[in-house]
C-alpha cells in the first residue's frame, strides 16, 4: 500500500494545496477526484473531457484554466462546465414552452427541426434570459464539473500529471495564476450582487419582450400543430385528439363548479326534508350519538394513558 | 296528528335514557380522567412513609403522661426551674411576662390526646413539602382559669406546658430525634414542639432490609411530629372574645369601662385554640356523608400548594385545613335559605370546581362571608381583615389571612374558574401541575422593602410587627396604584424554628416582598385624576393621601380636578415612581434608601418600549397607508387594484428595533408588501409566462409611480430564483423620506396552475414535489403572511404587552443565534400563544412576564408529539358562553392527528418538524416550513428547547433576582459560544461598507454594467443619491449562501444583524462514509495524503472494505469559507484550536 493513495474507486485523486489567508492562517488541502468523462448520453466531446467531482465552492473558469496550465502547460485547457450550469441551461428550455406546446411537442418530436432554425431560436431564447443576480455563483460543496481539454492526448497526460503530483507531494496551488482580486470573494462580491439585483430596467424590458415573442410564436406553432394533428392521422393511422384551442376551458370549469354546487344543494335539501321523518331514523341517530360519546370517552382514556406514559405529566411541579 | 300513546311513552323513555347518558358524559371527561390519575399518583403510601409513627406517638403519649404534676408557682420561678433542670427556655410569646409578675403556673396531666390533621384523614400528597403528623394535647382544666383569655395569660400557660412537654420528650427520645420549637402556622402566639425523627428504630429497619434488599435504596422514612398544646373544647366564653373585643388591656384595671382597641387576631387564635376537636368532628362528619370529600380535599391541597398557599401566616393563611373546613361547611350550609351549597353526591372534581367557584365569587376582604346563621351582631364579626365566619363555632376561619392574601386567593380562584369554563383549553395542567407562584413569571414588578426601625405598630393585636407593617404597605399601595394594578401582593418569609434551649428566634429577614400585576389598560397612564375641587371632603382626603404631589388643574372640558402628574413613561417605571413617592410619605422610610429595592427592569435595557417606539411603528404604518393611496391613485394600471397587504414584521409592530427611516447614511430597508388585482382572464396560462408578465407589470407600475410622484424612485429587483416558475422580480419603491417598500404581485391564475400541476398524476414525481413546494411558497407569501400581519396588527393593539414581548423574544433568539432558522412569524405565534392561553395566570401585562412565560412554554413544549395550536376563535368572541356555535374553534384532536400522520410519514423529520396550527392554516405548516424545508430543522428545534429549559431553570433558581438590573441580560441573553464547533467573526467595517452600495460605483466590478452607469447620469454621483435598498443584510446574505453551499455537513447559526459572530456546527451524522458521486460536502480520502494522521492510516490498512472511505475535509471547508467571505471575515475560530 502506498503511503498516499492516488486512486479511489475509478477516480484519480488530485490533492490541491490551499494557501492560508489572514482570517484562517492554516494551510489546508483540498481533494479533487477525476476520471474520464463517460456520461449516460454520449456527446462527441467525451473522449477529450474529464469528469471531476468535489470541486471547490469558489471555482471558476479561471481557476481551472490555471490549474490545468500548471499541470499540463499552457494551451491545453478548453472549457469547464459546472453542474449547476448544465441544469439551468436544460431547464430553461422546457419551462418556457406554453403548456399546450409542451404536450404537443412530445408527440411531434419525431420531426427534426431544421438546424439553422433551431440555432436562431436558441439565440432568441438567450436574449429572453434575465440577467444573473450573481457575478460569481458559488458551487455546491462536493459538486461536479466537466473539463474539456484540447485533445485526447491531453487527457492521458493530465491523468499522468495528476498521479505524479499526488505521489510527489508537490501539489498544485489553488488560485495560483488567478488575478489577485478573484482569489477571494468577500465584500466586492456582495456589493456586486446588490448591484446586479437591480439590473437596468431597459434590459429587463427587452428580455421580457423577447420572451413574449418566443412565447407567442410557440403558442402559435402549438395551435397550428394542434390543428394539423387534428386532421392528420399519424403513421399508425390514429388521429390525436386535442383541445380546440382558445380559452374555453376556464369558463367551462366555472360552469361545472356552479352546476355541481347546485346539485349538492338540491341533494342537501332533499336529505333535510327526509331526516327525522321516520322513527327508525331518530333511533339510529340516537344510537349514533351514543356511539360517538362512547368513542370520545375511549379517546380521552387513551389520551390520558398516553400522558401517563410520559413521566411527570401527573406530578405537580415544585 | 294522533300518535299511539303506547309508542309515545316508549319514545319518551328512550329520550330520558339518552338524556341521562349525555348528562353523565357531558362532563369534560378528559379533565375527570386526568384528575383521577393525578389522585392515584399523588396518594401517599402511609405504611412506608410513616413507618413507625404509631410507635413514636405512643411513646410521646406515655412520656407526657408520666410528667410529674406540680402546684402553682410564680411564673418566673417556674421558668427558672425548668431552665435549671432541663436547660429548656420557656418559649413565652412577645411580650414576655414581666419578671415580677404574680401569675402562677402549674402542671397537670393533659385532659386528652388526639391525632388530628391530614395524617388522620389520609389526604396528604406525595409532593407536599413536609410530612407532618399533628398531635394535640388538651390542657387540663385544673391549670387554667376562665379569665386566662385576658392579657396573654393563656398563652403563657400554654408556652410553659409546651416547654414541659419538650423536657419530657427530650428525655424519652434522647439522641434519636431532633427537637425544636416552632410557631404553629407562623402564629407568634403559639409555639409548639416539633419532633423530627432522626433514625427511627434501626433494629426494625434492618430486619426489613434483610427481607427485602430493594428497600435498602429507600431513604429512611422521615417525618415530623408536632406536639400541639391546646385549650379544652369551648373553654373560653365566646361572647367575650368577639372580633371587636380588646383583650390586651394595659394598666390592669380590667373591670373599668375603658375602651380597649380590638384585638381580632388574638381573639380568633384563642377561639381556634378551643375548637380543634370540634373541627375534627366536622371533618369526620363530612368524610362520612360525602364519599369524594377526601379526594376533593387532596385536589384542593394540590391546587393551593401549586399557588404557594398554606395554613401559615406567611403562606397566606389559607391551607389545606381551611380548604377542607370550608368545603365541609359548604356541604352543610352556605346555600340559599341556609340550605347546603354543595351536594354530597358530587364527585371530587365537581366538589373542587364548586369550591373554586365559591372562592371566585366571594371576596372575603370586602364583605364578611358568613356560613350559617350568625346570632351575633355584625359588629362582632366584622374586622379589618378578611372574614370567613363559621357561625356555629363562632370562628373566623380566615383569621390568619391578610387582606393581601385574600385578594390573591380571590384572584387565583377567579383565574382558575375562568379556565375551567373554557372548553377548548387544556384545563388540567395549569390547574394542578404548573407551579404558579413564581414571582418572576407571575408578577410584572417585584420589589422588596426593609422594615424601618422607626415603624411603630399602632395596633395592639399580636400579629407581630412585620405582619402589621405588611398590611400597612398593602393598603397604601393598593390605594396608590388603584386600577393600574390587577393585584398587589405583599408578603413575608416564614418564621424560623428554634432550638428548645434558646430564646425564640426573630424573623430571619425583616423585609417584606412586594409584587404587582399591572392592568395593561391603565398601567401606562401618566396623569391621575382625583376628585373635583368642589367636593371639598373628597378632595381633602385625596390631598391628605397624596400630600404635595396633588395639585389642582383645569382641563379642556372645563373641569377642575385634583391631579397627579408622573414623569415616567413605561408601566414599570411609573409604578416604581409612585411607590418611591408614596411609601416614604406614609411609612417613614427614606425615599432612595437601600430599604426599597426593585426587580422589575432587568430586561428593559434590551428592548425599549417607550412611546417613541410606538410612534415609530405608527409612522411606518402611516407611510404604508400613503404608499397604498399612491398606488391606488395611479390611473393607467391595466388591472384594478383590489388590495395592498403588508407582510413584514415592521408593519405588525414586531421588529426588535423600531423601523427608522430618513437617515441618509444607511441604505433604505424595504418593507415587504403584496398587491392583489381584480381577477382577470388576461394572465397567460403558463406559470413562466405569468412570472414574466408580472415583471412587465412591475415595470409599468414603477414608471407610473415615478411619473406621478416626484419624491419616488423605483428599482426593479431580481429575486435569487432557482427556477423560471418562481416569482422572478420585485419592485422597490423608495420615498425621499426614506420609507421604502418592496412590492410583489399576486396572480390568482398562478395558484390555480400550480395546484393543477401538483395534483396532475401524469407528471413526474419530482415535478409534482417541486410544484407543491412552489405552491406552499405562494400560499405563504400571498395568503398566510397578509392574514398573519392583519391578525398581529389587531392583537398588538388589543394586548399592549404583546409587541414588547415579541420584540424581547426575538432578542433572545438573536442572542442565541437561532434567528436565521426561524421565520419571524413563527416567533410571533409563540408569543401570541402565551397571550391566548395564559393559564394559570392572566394575560401577561408586561414584556418581562410575557417573555418569561413564552420561554416557559417553549421549555415545556413537546413538539415531537404536540402541535402548537393558536385558537383565535374564543378571543374574537368575548362571551364564550352565549354563542359558541358562531365561531369555529380549532379542533385540537384534528391537529394532533395531522401531526401523528406526519410523524408516521416522515419519522426522521426531514420535511416537517414543528406544526403550528392556526385558524387560517389548519394544515399547520405555513409558518414552519420555508421553501420545502422545515424551519427550524430538528437539530435547531432541539437546541431551542434545551436553551429554553436552561433559561427557565435559571429563572426558577434566581426568583425575583432575575429582574435585577443586568441580571436577566447576563443570565439569559449571553450565548454559549463554546457550544459551536466553529465561530466566524465578521469584520464590522467591511460589513458596513458592503451594506451601502450605490448604483454604478465600482468601475472594476461594473465592467459588464457600463450601460447602467451611462444611462443614469443623475445617479452616478454619489453625493445626494440614496444608496441602493438592502433587502437582506450582507451578513445574512453570506450565511444564506454558505448554508446553501454546505447544506450537508454544516449548520450555521446567526443572530441579529449587528451580531458579528456566526456559529457553525458540524453535522454529526455526516462524518465518514464510503465514496461515491454526489456526496454533499467536501470529502477527503481517509489516510490518503501526507497530512493525515498515522492512526487513520492504520485503520484503513486493517480492513480492505474501508478502502473507499472518505471523511469530511474540515480544514478544506473552513479555508473555502475564508475565501468566500474574503474581507468580510475577520477571523475564523475553531473549537479546540
Amino acid at each position: 500500500m502506498p503511503s498516499s493513495r492516488s486512486t479511489i474507486g475509478d477516480f484519480s485523486i488530485l490533492p490541491i494545496s490551499i494557501p492560508p489567508l489572514s482570517s484562517y492562517p492554516k494551510p489546508a488541502t483540498h481533494h479533487l477526484y477525476l476520471r474520464r468523462n463517460a456520461p449516460k448520453i454520449p456527446t462527441p466531446d467525451d473522449p477529450r473531457s474529464l469528469f471531476i467531482i468535489n470541486v471547490p465552492a469558489d471555482s471558476t473558469h479561471l481557476h481551472f484554466r490555471a490549474l490545468f496550465t500548471a499541470l499540463l502547460g499552457a494551451g491545453r485547457f478548453e472549457s469547464v462546465t459546472f453542474e449547476d450550469d448544465r441544469k439551468t441551461a436544460s431547464q430553461a428550455l422546457t419551462d418556457l414552452l406554453p403548456a399546450q406546446a409542451a404536450r404537443l411537442a412530445s408527440h411531434a418530436s419525431k420531426k427534426r427541426k431544421r438546424e439553422d432554425e433551431e440555432a436562431q431560436h436558441a439565440r432568441e431564447e438567450e436574449t429572453a434570459r434575465l440577467p444573473e443576480p450573481w457575478s460569481r455563483p458559488l458551487r455546491r460543496s462536493g459538486g461536479s464539473a466537466v473539463v474539456v481539454l484540447a485533445d485526447e492526448r491531453s487527457i492521458e497526460k493530465a491523468l499522468k500529471a495528476v498521479g505524479k503530483a499526488a505521489r510527489s507531494g508537490r501539489y498544485p496551488v489553488w488560485g495560483a495564476g488567478v488575478p489577485e482580486q478573484n482569489r477571494t470573494l468577500g465584500s466586492s462580491w456582495v456589493k456586486a450582487h446588490v448591484r446586479l439585483t437591480y439590473p437596468d430596467k431597459a434590459a429587463v424590458e427587452a428580455a421580457v419582450d423577447a420572451f413574449f415573442t418566443v412565447y407567442n410564436r410557440r403558442e402559435k406553432e402549438a395551435a397550428e400543430l394542434a390543428k394539423r394533428l387534428r386532421n392528420e392521422p399519424d403513421e399508425d393511422g390514429f388521429v390525436t385528439v386535442t383541445r380546440g384551442g382558445g380559452r374555453t376551458a376556464p369558463a367551462k370549469r366555472e360552469e361545472a363548479e356552479e352546476a355541481r354546487r347546485k346539485m349538492v344543494e338540491k341533494a342537501d335539501k332533499k336529505r333535510e326534508e327526509l331526516s327525522n321523518f321516520y322513527r327508525f331514523q331518530m333511533r339510529e341517530r340516537k344510537k349514533e350519538e351514543q356511539a360517538e360519546l362512547v368513542k370520545k370517552f375511549e379517546e380521552d382514556r387513551r389520551r390520558v394513558d398516553a400522558m401517563r406514559e410520559k413521566r411527570g405529566k401527573f406530578r405537580p411541579e415544585s | 296528528m294522533a300518535v299511539n300513546p303506547a309508542k309515545r311513552r316508549k319514545l319518551d323513555g328512550e329520550a330520558s335514557l339518552d338524556q341521562a347518558i349525555s348528562v353523565a358524559v357531558r362532563q369534560p371527561t378528559t379533565f375527570v380522567l386526568e384528575t383521577d390519575e393525578l389522585l392515584k399518583e399523588s396518594r401517599l403510601d402511609y405504611e412506608k412513609s410513616f413507618e413507625g409513627v404509631d410507635d413514636s406517638l405512643r411513646r410521646i403519649k406515655t412520656s407526657i403522661e408520666s410528667i410529674e404534676p406540680h402546684e402553682p408557682v410564680p411564673i418566673a420561678d417556674a421558668a427558672k426551674k425548668l431552665k435549671k433542670a432541663h436547660k429548656i427556655r420557656v418559649p413565652f410569646p412577645e411580650p414576655a411576662p414581666p419578671k415580677d409578675s404574680n401569675y402562677k403556673l402549674s402542671y397537670a396531666k393533659p385532659e386528652q390526646f388526639n391525632v388530628v390533621g391530614s395524617y388522620v384523614s389520609k389526604t396528604m400528597v406525595k409532593t407536599q413539602e413536609d410530612r407532618t403528623v399533628d398531635m394535640i394535647i388538651v390542657l387540663p382544666r385544673e391549670v387554667l382559669q376562665e379569665k386566662d383569655y385576658l392579657n396573654m395569660r393563656y398563652y403563657y400557660k400554654r408556652a410553659y406546658y409546651a416547654a414541659q412537654i419538650a423536657a419530657a420528650l427530650q428525655k424519652e427520645f434522647e439522641g434519636t430525634a431532633n427537637f425544636a420549637f416552632e410557631c404553629l402556622n407562623d402564629n407568634p402566639l403559639l409555639p409548639v414542639v416539633a419532633v423530627t425523627t432522626k433514625k427511627m428504630s434501626t433494629k426494625k429497619s434492618k430486619r426489613i432490609n434483610e427481607e427485602d434488599p430493594t428497600a435498602n435504596a429507600q431513604p429512611q422514612a422521615e417525618f415530623k411530629i408536632r406536639v400541639i398544646p391546646c385549650a379544652p373544647d369551648g373553654y373560653f366564653p365566646k361572647q367575650k372574645i368577639t372580633a371587636a373585643a380588646g383583650l390586651i388591656r394595659s394598666g390592669g384595671d380590667e373591670d373599668k369601662k375603658t375602651v380597649h382597641p380590638p384585638t381580632p387576631f388574638y381573639n380568633s387564635t384563642l377561639k381556634a385554640e378551643a375548637s380543634f376537636v370540634s373541627y375534627l368532628r366536622v371533618l369526620k362528619q363530612a368524610e362520612k356523608t360525602c364519599a369524594s370529600f377526601k379526594d376533593a380535599c387532596m385536589l384542593g391541597r394540590i391546587w393551593l400548594q401549586q399557588r404557594g398557599f398554606g395554613g401559615s401566616v406567611s403562606r397566606g393563611g389559607f391551607g389545606h385545613f381551611e380548604w377542607s373546613v370550608l368545603m365541609a361547611l359548604l356541604l352543610q350550609t352556605g346555600g340559599r335559605k341556609d340550605t347546603a351549597a354543595l351536594s354530597p353526591s358530587l364527585n371530587s372534581t365537581q366538589l373542587f370546581k364548586a369550591t373554586i367557584q365559591y372562592l371566585a365569587a366571594m371576596d372575603f376582604s370586602k364583605k364578611p362571608f358568613i356560613l350559617g346563621q350568625a346570632k351575633e351582631a355584625p359588629d362582632a364579626i366584622r374586622e379589618s381583615g378578611p372574614v370567613v365566619y363559621d357561625a356555629i363555632r363562632q370562628l373566623n376561619i380566615a383569621f390568619k389571612m391578610s387582606a393581601s392574601s385574600a385578594d390573591m386567593l380571590h384572584q387565583y380562584a377567579k383565574w382558575t374558574h375562568s379556565l375551567l369554563n373554557e372548553k377548548s383549553a387544556d384545563q388540567f395542567t395549569p390547574t394542578f401541575i404548573t407551579k404558579v407562584d413564581q414571582p418572576s413569571l407571575m408578577y410584572d414588578l417585584n420589589a422588596s422593602l426593609e422594615l424601618p426601625e422607626a415603624f411603630d405598630d399602632s395596633s395592639h393585636d399580636s400579629r407581630g410587627k412585620l405582619a402589621s407593617f405588611c398590611n400597612k404597605v398593602h393598603s397604601v399601595l393598593k390605594r396608590a396604584l388603584g386600577n393600574r394594578a390587577q393585584l398587589v401582593s405583599v408578603g413575608t418569609v416564614a418564621l424560623p424554628s428554634w432550638s428548645i434551649t434558646e430564646h425564640p428566634a426573630k424573623p430571619v429577614e425583616s423585609r417584606v416582598s412586594i409584587h404587582v400585576i399591572f392592568d395593561p389598560v391603565n398601567a401606562s397612564r401618566q396623569v391621575d385624576h382625583g376628585p373635583p375641587a368642589e367636593e371639598k371632603k373628597e378632595a381633602e382626603k385625596f390631598q391628605r393621601f397624596w400630600g404635595e404631589k396633588s395639585e389642582l388643574r383645569r382641563f379642556k372640558d372645563g373641569s377642575i380636578l385634583e391631579t397627579l402628574i408622573w414623569s415616567s413613561t413605561t408601566p414599570a417605571d411609573l409604578c416604581e415612581e409612585i411607590m418611591r413617592y408614596i411609601l416614604p410619605l406614609h411609612l417613614k422610610i427614606t425615599a432612595n434608601s437601600v430599604g426599597l429595592t426593585f426587580y422589575g427592569r432587568g430586561f428593559s435595557s434590551l428592548v425599549t418600549s417607550s412611546q417613541s417606539d410606538t410612534a415609530a411603528f405608527s409612522a411606518a404604518r402611516a407611510a404604508f397607508e400613503a404608499f397604498e393611496q399612491d398606488v391606488r391613485g395611479l390611473e393607467d394600471i391595466p388591472l384594478h387594484v383590489r388590495q395592498i397587504a403588508p407582510i413584514c414584521a415592521e408593519l405588525r409592530n414586531a421588529t426588535v428595533n423600531p423601523p427608522t427611516f430618513g437617515s441618509a447614511k444607511s441604505a433604505p430597508r424595504p418593507m415587504d408588501v403584496v398587491i392583489f388585482f381584480e381577477a382577470s382572464g388576461k394572465w397567460p396560462e403558463n406559470i413562466a409566462a405569468i412570472q414574466r408578465a408580472k415583471i412587465a407589470f412591475l415595470l409599468k407600475i414603477g414608471s407610473l409611480l415615478e411619473e406621478a410622484k416626484r419624491d419616488v424612485t423605483t428599482h426593479l429587483g431580481l429575486e435569487d430564483a432557482q427556477s423560471e416558475l418562481e416569482n422572478l422580480a420585485f419592485l422597490d419603491v423608495i420615498y425621499e423620506s426614506g420609507a421604502a417598500f418592496r412590492l410583489r404581485i399576486h396572480s390568482d391564475l398562478e395558484e390555480v396552475l400550480l395546484d393543477r400541476r401538483t395534483k396532475d398524476k401524469s407528471l413526474d414525481q419530482h415535478i409534482r414535489t417541486e410544484s407543491a413546494t412552489l405552491l406552499a411558497n405562494f400560499r405563504r407569501l400571498y395568503t398566510h403572511l397578509p392574514l398573519h400581519t392583519t391578525m398581529f396588527k389587531t392583537y398588538t393593539t388589543r394586548f399592549p404587552a404583546l409587541s414588547p414581548t415579541i420584540r424581547l423574544l426575538k432578542r433572545w433568539f438573536d442572542a442565541h443565534k437561532l434567528t436565521s432558522h426561524f421565520p419571524p412569524d413563527l416567533l410571533e405565534l409563540f408569543a401570541l400563544h402565551v397571550f391566548l392561553q395564559p393559564h394559570p395566570w392572566p394575560q401577561p401585562s408586561s414584556a418581562t412576564t410575557g417573555f418569561l412565560r413564552t420561554l416557559l412554554f417553549l421549555s415545556r413544549w413537546d413538539w415531537r408529539s404536540e402541535p402548537l395550536t393558536i385558537d383565535t376563535s374564543s378571543q374574537s368572541n368575548p362571551t364564550p358562553d352565549t354563542d359558541n356555535q358562531l365561531s369555529t374553534p380549532l379542533d385540537p384532536a384534528a391537529a394532533s392527528t395531522r401531526l401523528q400522520a406526519w410523524r408516521n410519514l416522515d419519522p426522521a423529520m426531514n420535511r416537517v418538524v414543528l406544526l403550528a396550527v392556526t385558524q387560517s392554516d389548519p394544515a399547520g405548516t405555513a409558518h414552519t416550513t420555508l421553501a420545502g424545508h422545515p424551519a427550524p430543522g430538528k437539530v435547531v428545534a432541539a437546541r431551542m428547547t434545551a436553551l429554553a429549559r436552561s433559561a427557565i431553570r435559571v429563572v426558577r433558581e434566581k426568583g425575583v433576582e432575575i429582574g435585577a438590573p443586568d441580571a436577566g441580560k447576563q443570565l439569559l441573553f449571553v450565548p454559549a459560544l463554546a457550544d459551536f464547533d466553529m465561530r466566524i467573526v465578521l469584520d464590522r467595517k467591511a460589513l458596513k461598507a458592503a451594506s451601502r452600495v450605490w448604483e454604478g460605483e465600482d468601475p472594476e466590478a461594473d465592467a459588464d454594467e457600463g450601460v447602467v452607469a451611462r444611462k443614469f447620469k443623475n445617479l452616478d454621483a454619489r453625493t445626494g443619491a440614496m444608496p441602493l435598498p438592502v433587502g437582506v443584510h450582507p451578513a445574512a446574505l453570506l450565511v444564506e449562501q454558505l448554508s446553501r453551499v454546505y447544506s450537508g455537513p454544516l449548520v450555521f447559526f446567526r443572530g441579529a444583524e449587528d451580531d458579528v459572530v456566526i456559529g457553525g456546527v458540524w453535522n454529526p451524522l455526516v462524518q465518514r462514509r464510503s465514496f461515491r458521486v454526489n456526496l454533499l460536502g467536501s470529502y477527503k480520502p481517509v489516510a490518503a495524503d501526507g497530512d493525515s494522521e498515522m492512526k487513520d492510516g492504520g485503520e484503513s490498512e486493517g480492513s480492505d472494505g474501508e478502502d473507499d472511505v472518505v471523511e469530511v475535509n474540515r480544514e478544506g471547508i473552513i479555508a473555502e469559507i475564508a475565501r468566500i467571505g474574503g474581507d468580510l471575515i475577520e477571523r475564523i475560530e475553531v473549537k479546540g484550536q
